[in-house]
């Protein structure tokens, strides 16, 4: 008895709580309703998500569900495309590669052959095989690996390569006349390792020296004032470090200062965010000196990004990270090839968007996909800066240091 | 000298954290032979108790660390909630095995109830400071407060911890217990109570090891307790489990394993040196540096 | 009796014959289904690589008694072997098409050094590790899961640029053994022949001297060395042994998946297939029934599959759907009141068995009258 009254208990305790998330999660509910009570009526174009909305990378894929909640409620108020309402059916792969391909198969078993997916390179290179043989169009916000897509291939995406991005930072590196670097990366995430890679080879073609090259076991790495005793050490003048906002915001950044470094710390887009990360209270000049390059700078001025950014604020309260606006550009390239192709049908979608001479204009900056469909843009290298007269945590911020266009790498 | 210097502070402010957890692990463990997978997440319960309440003791013109006090009591009586709803049932009923499964479904479960509640959520939370900061500087390299504040406390509950298992009245329960369940029955013991406190105190040591945590690294999220249990447990196993001087030797040892490798080897491979170190004094001494080898009975 | 055994090999080498054609005709039949080819044979695969890694973990963890919490370690060597071995014969050209007798052979090849391999790592940690018992066994072995993940991570030719050409190509191999939808279907008789002989050879091996040698240190450990037992062999070969089993899980899984990532056979991870999770369809299936484990894996597999993918979700009233957001929750309640309800897991140390389990249920049916007849599973099951 006692017994059953305890599970009882728990069960409460679980629904309880459950339902204080239901509010939450409805907020999100209304994109794909509205798409179910328009199919009633007659087509809608059917968009589906893979994106790993629990589990460790939960955030990114919340990220890219909230962006493409966003941009698909607007389509749908302009009147929708070619006159269709768009309707999202969103997946949760966990960041497993085995269940993005079971909510791939089963998006396709649902009628959908256009699909935005997934964030990371290691769920999406379980897909782009998959993609090309059931003739589906795949276009992934965020998988950054080079061999992510290919040429021929239904495979998309609107990220920058790794080696793209490796190289305009050792552009970057090259204009400040700096000869002596550090890496520190991650050995066991594709994003990290693989920029580090690129980024090394981009500074041997320039003539800079990587000279101390350090790592940590994982993304969630903690503590890494040991990697950066080496940096200062090794008496280099700049970090290529790569993680993401979460490990940069509170640790990163004030442990390499601790640690008595004191060079220039540079990341990549995985930096977007970090302010937001911040603990209060830390010497908050140790975030002079670290640049990043980015897809696109939140505190841009021009009307797209401010527009994106303010009504996402009002939506969900936050600030977007680049998750969000990357998944956004991904629905503008689906619509615009949509458009042009005049009709959903995935190989003539997929043929819109091969087409290297059609240039997107989004959130994350202006560019035309190359052969393989990646996007060749150039990048905004950004600084954080901490005002000392106004103080505290508000007195930090970013701003844009230059922008380097893909011209200027080949 | 300057890189060794630093490198043993890291290690030492590591291996004192996993100390003040390995604890709670060694306690539990002692009394009823259960790895308690849910621990690790008590202390992200600790942290995200902090995270809420730092806030209001700061309102209330009380120094942020005071907070610590609501998430011992939270912490334990989270502890004591997973021992009546969980733990117990399953101990009278089931083997060893069970009660083990029913520790990583707790494990789960805490973790994935905590990122269901909107106001956690899947972003990790940042918290602010708790300890002033800046520090000494020795021969060159900062030891900065935190990392003495975190010693100091862990070798002063780990002392407190020992002169209440040698001297008090239910210290004295509780050693009974480990030692022979039956006899402590015998002896007019309530068992069941007596593992009560035990949960409620080992709770509350993560509350405190959550504080120590999150003053060096100040990042909240939901998965913050697996790993860090994990290698506490693995701290607690390569002192000795049940002996609470161990849990403090491990936690240091291991502290220093995963520092001095991260400086000296690999720093990716750290965790792998860790697993070595453990299965290395397992094989040598397989009830842990302190432990005591007991025949078997036959 | 030895007439008994002679039949009991006899009625399920065919049973196991006819289960078998009749997956390979349905199989054939149903090719050019849609609905076949992207949700039911990826389930299947996915289903065999986990019943494989289940029963494996049974013969541990069951029948010997000892936790281990790193058998996906196992499973990523394994499946790192099958899938660089693949990758290597068709570099050097042996193969560039996925058909033939040549492929099918490389297949084979593959799937057994994977096993051996892994095995081989069975014998280096069980040397050591068996001394110890329990808990201190339990942690051990997971930390040979953490290293190995650890160290595949940092091996220059698996982990980050694994055996891809050019840079910051990642550990994703596009290539070697990984199939495709169709060519899933093309190679489900591999799948489910090599489940069907793996389970067949785990059954027999319980049943032989060395499992009852095995089970009797599992009961008591003291009284069987007393009896003249090798405790210290027998332990090592049945943990060489659950290891093979793993390691053939494991190509299975490279089959399956066209990428490979480390995170996959973590202590846990977002998904069903990790190190936690398999002792969990052990336990849940019940400890010493190869029986348990099967159904169980299949049964964890079809929930967390139905908690993705299922359409009847939306269905749901809403904050029954907000729950399912969160499969891990789900799990970890429905655990916890099995663990509660039913201690020994669903079929305790129940085996299936061709020749009694027919007669049981029978009985079963006259004592309760009526109800309907259980479908008979079509698990393996040696007399």
């Amino acid at each position: 008895m006692k017994k059953v009254l305890a599970i009882l208990l728990a069960l409460c305790m679980v629904f309880a709580l459950a339902a204080c998330g239901e509010t939450g999660g409805e907020s999100e509910e209304p994109a794909s309703s509205d798409g179910g009570s328009a199919s009633s009526g007659g087509d809608t174009i059917k968009i589906g998500m893979i994106g790993p909305k629990t589990g460790q990378n939960a955030a990114y894929g919340s990220s890219m569900e909230e962006g493409l909640t966003m941009t698909i409620d607007q389509i749908n108020e302009a009147g929708g495309i070619l006159g269709l309402q768009v309707e999202l059916i969103s997946m949760d792969d966990r960041g497993d590669p085995n269940e993005a391909q079971n909510a791939f198969n089963s998006l396709i078993s649902q009628g959908v052959s256009l699909i935005i997916g997934s964030a990371t390179s290691g769920a999406t290179s379980a897909l782009t095989s998959l993609a090309n043989e059931e003739g589906v169009v795949l276009i992934s916000p965020s998988a950054t690996a080079d061999s992510i897509t290919t040429e021929d291939d239904y495979v998309f995406r609107a990220c920058f390569k790794d080696t793209l991005q490796g190289s305009i930072a050792a552009a970057y590196v090259e204009s400040l006349g700096i000869t002596r670097v550090g890496t520190i990366a991650c050995s066991a995430d594709t994003y990290s390792q693989g920029l580090v890679d690129a980024f090394t080879v981009a500074c041997d073609e320039r003539g800079i020296e990587v000279v101390a090259e350090e790592s940590t076991a994982t993304m969630n790495a903690q503590d890494f004032t040991n990697q950066f005793t080496a940096m200062a050490s090794a008496d280099v003048d700049l970090v290529y470090a790569i993680y993401y906002y979460d490990a940069v915001g509170p640790f990163l950044v004030t442990q390499a200062r601790a640690a008595g470094y004191d060079g220039i710390i540079m990341g990549a887009d995985g930096y977007d965010g970090s302010l937001d990360y911040v603990s209060e209270g830390v010497d908050y000049s140790a975030f002079n000196d670290v640049v990043y390059t980015n897809h696109y700078d939140a505190s841009d001025t021009s009307p797209v990004v401010q527009e994106y950014v303010t009504s996402y604020q009002e939506l969900y309260g936050t600030t977007p990270l680049c998750f969000a606006a990357l998944a956004s550009d991904c629905m503008m390239m689906l619509q615009m090839a949509i458009e042009t192709a005049g009709s959903t049908d995935a190989a003539s979608v997929r043929d819109a968007l091969a087409d290297t001479s059609v240039t997107y204009e989004g959130v994350t900056g202006t560019f035309n996909l190359d052969e393989t469909g990646t996007p060749v843009k150039g990048a905004a290298v950004i600084e954080f800066v901490y005002d000392e007269s106004v103080g505290g945590l508000d007195g930090l911020g970013t701003q844009l240091v230059t922008t380097i266009s893909s011209d200027e790498i080949a | 000298m300057g890189v060794f210097l630093q490198t043993l502070f890291v290690g030492l402010r590591l291996g004192s954290v996993y100390a003040l957890i390995a604890l709670g692990y060694t306690m539990v463990y002692g009394i009823i032979r259960l790895i308690n997978f849910a621990h690790g997440d008590f202390i992200m319960v600790g942290g995200y108790t902090l995270f809420f309440t730092v806030p209001l003791m700061v309102a209330a013109g009380l120094p942020a660390w005071t907070a610590v006090v609501i998430a011992v009591i939270v912490c334990a009586l989270v502890g004591i909630g997973v021992e009546l709803i969980a733990y117990r049932p399953v101990r009278k009923k089931g083997t060893n095995m069970t009660a083990l499964i029913t520790a990583i479904a707790m494990s789960l479960l805490l973790e994935n109830l905590a990122q269901a509640i909107p106001a956690i959520g899947p972003n990790p939370k940042i918290a602010g400071t708790f300890f002033s900061t800046g520090g000494f500087q020795i021969a060159g390299v900062t030891l900065d407060y935190v990392t003495i504040y975190t010693i100091v406390i862990s070798a002063v509950v780990m002392l407190l911890l020992y002169v209440f298992t040698q001297k008090t009245k239910i210290g004295r329960a509780m050693r009974c217990v480990s030692e022979d369940k039956g006899a402590a029955i015998l002896m007019g013991i309530s068992v069941n109570r007596t593992v009560l406190i035990t949960f409620a105190i080992g709770s509350g040591l993560a509350a405190v090891a959550a504080l120590m945590y999150i003053a060096q690294y100040p990042s909240i999220y939901t998965t913050l307790g697996s790993l860090l249990g994990l290698k506490a447990f693995v701290a607690a196993v390569v002192g000795g489990i049940g002996i609470v001087p161990g849990a403090m030797l491990g936690g240091i040892v291991i502290g220093l394993v995963e520092s001095f490798s991260m400086a000296y080897i690999s720093s990716s491979l750290t965790d792998t040196f860790v697993f070595l170190i453990l299965i290395l004094v397992l094989l040598v001494k397989p009830a842990g540096i302190l432990g005591k080898n007991v025949g078997e009975k036959v | 009796m030895k007439k008994a055994v002679k039949r009991g090999y006899i009625v399920n080498t065919v049973v196991l014959a006819a289960v078998y054609a009749l997956c390979v005709v349905l199989a054939a039949a149903l090719e050019g289904n849609d609905n076949f080819k992207l949700t039911i044979v990826p389930s299947i695969w996915q289903c065999c690589y986990l019943i494989i890694l289940a029963a494996s973990l049974n013969l541990v963890l069951g029948f010997m008694g000892q936790l281990s919490l790193g058998h996906c370690g196992f499973m990523a060597i394994g499946a790192y072997t099958a899938a660089l071995m693949s990758l290597a014969f068709q570099r050097a050209g042996v193969y560039d098409e996925k058909s033939g007798a040549v492929f099918i052979l490389i297949m084979i090849a593959c799937a057994i050094c994977a096993g051996l391999l892994a095995a081989v790592f069975g014998v280096l940690l069980g040397i050591p590790a068996l001394r110890l018992k329990g808990d201190y066994l339990a942690i051990i072995t997971m930390g040979f899961g953490l290293i190995i993940v650890n160290v595949i991570n940092n091996l220059p030719f698996a982990g980050q640029n694994g055996l891809a050409e050019g840079t910051a190509a990642a550990s994703l191999y596009a290539t070697g053994l990984g199939f495709g939808s169709t060519a899933k279907v093309t190679y489900l008789w591999f799948a489910i022949a090599v489940t069907i002989l793996c389970v067949a050879l785990m059954f027999m091996y319980i049943r032989s001297k060395y499992g009852r040698a095995v089970r009797a240190i599992r009961d008591d450990e003291i009284a069987a060395s007393a009896s003249g037992i090798n405790t210290g062999y027998y332990k090592v070969l049945t943990f060489a042994f659950s290891a093979f089993f793993a390691g053939i899980a494991g190509a299975v899984y490279a089959c399956c998946n066209s990428s490979l990532s480390t995170s996959s056979f973590s202590f846990t991870n977002g998904s069903i297939l990790n190190s936690t999770f398999v002792v969990v369809m052990v336990v849940l299936g019940g400890m010493g029934s190869l029986t348990g484990s099967v159904v169980s894996a299949v049964i964890m597999f079809f929930l967390n599959y139905q908690i993705g993918n299922g359409s009847w979700v939306h269905s749901l009233p809403g904050f029954i759907q907000s729950i399912f957001a969160y499969p891990m929750l789900v799990y970890a309640l429905v655990l916890i009141v099995i663990i509660m309800f039913r201690p020994k897991g669903i079929f305790g140390t129940y085996e299936f068995s061709l020749l009694r389990t027919p007669g049981e249920l029978v009985r079963l049916l006259k004592r309760h009258g009526g109800g309907k007849k259980a479908a008979g599973g079509k698990e393996a099951a040696a007399q």
